[in-house]
């Protein structure tokens, strides 16, 4: 169970962060280092959801990390993909 | 000789869960969302990497301001959805009731603006057939926007029942389970915000 406090702190992070990538597509910066800094703050996000949201970081054993593991999974196929476009 | 057995007590740590909350067939059915979508963001990148140009072109003209207003709806609408598991896990079955009709509300504003979005593109002749880069834009979206529709009947069927007093502190497994397929909702578009409007 997530108290109410913790969901707060949890809540504004996860506006901050979005609110950040939100202003680095407005800037119009672009680049490898640029995408992957965007892709790992989303990655982030999508573990805090996991941890404190979906309340997984209490668990032992395979669901508690199962969230990671996907966000792995899903980050580095990205990752691939763009260093590809870019010939990284 | 006095043969006393000295016990200290041992400080004792809760028990670690090993399974997740809510029902975990719900579980098995979120992993397999959550493959769809892994396979879906991986075509979607490596796709990329054959056309960026066109990619990158096409998504400039996607609003990003909408996404950020869908995607901060999208966040507290789960923060909605933590508090009504953590009402209904006090046995507070009104308050419960007050943060899901909270989080359809927020879940009903998304489909309002991502709609919006869909209106603007379909005026402006946008279709799957249009390119490559719209087809995936559209389907991926699109394939999110029905699991919104899907979580949002699940937070209003949960709201309904919760408010005819169907669970307690005791028993409140399908709401852990609804909350869960939401933010998995959540955490999808997570994902799909930075890769689809901003990574370019």
């Amino acid at each position: 169970m997530t108290n109410t406090r913790s969901a707060w702190i949890v809540y504004l992070l996860l506006s901050g962060l979005t609110l950040f990538t939100w202003g680095v597509a407005r800037a119009g910066y672009s680049g490898l280092g640029v995408t992957l800094l965007v892709l790992g703050v989303a990655l982030l996000k999508g573990q805090m959801i996991g941890d404190w949201f979906m309340s997984l970081r209490g668990l032992r054993g395979f669901w508690r990390w199962v969230i990671v593991l996907w966000l792995l999974l899903v980050g580095g196929l990205i990752t691939a993909a763009f260093m590809i476009a870019t010939g990284g | 000789m006095d043969m006393h057995i000295k016990t200290t007590e041992q400080p004792t740590r809760p028990a670690q869960r090993r399974y997740p909350p809510g029902d975990l067939a719900l579980w098995i059915f979120i992993l397999a969302e959550l493959s769809v979508f892994a396979v879906f963001f991986s075509a979607y990148a490596f796709t990329r990497a054959q056309h960026v140009e066109l990619f990158s072109t096409y998504q400039a003209t996607l609003d990003c301001n909408s996404a950020l207003a869908n995607t901060l709806v999208l966040i507290t609408a789960s923060f909605f959805v933590v508090r009504a598991v953590a009402a209904i896990q006090r046995d507070r079955s009104a308050e419960t009731v007050r943060w899901l009709w909270l989080a359809v509300l927020m879940a009903g504003l998304f489909l309002l603006i991502k709609g919006h979005e869909y209106a603007h593109h379909l005026a402006a002749g946008v279709t799957l057939s249009t390119n490559t880069f719209y087809m995936f834009y559209l389907s991926l979206t699109f394939f999110h926007f029905m699991h919104v529709i899907l979580g949002m009947l699940v937070l209003l069927v949960l709201a309904v029942r919760t408010r005819r007093g169907h669970y307690s502190a005791a028993e409140h497994t399908d709401i852990e389970s609804g909350a869960s397929y939401w933010h998995m909702v959540d955490l999808v578009w997570i994902v799909l915000f930075p890769l689809v409007y901003v990574m370019r």
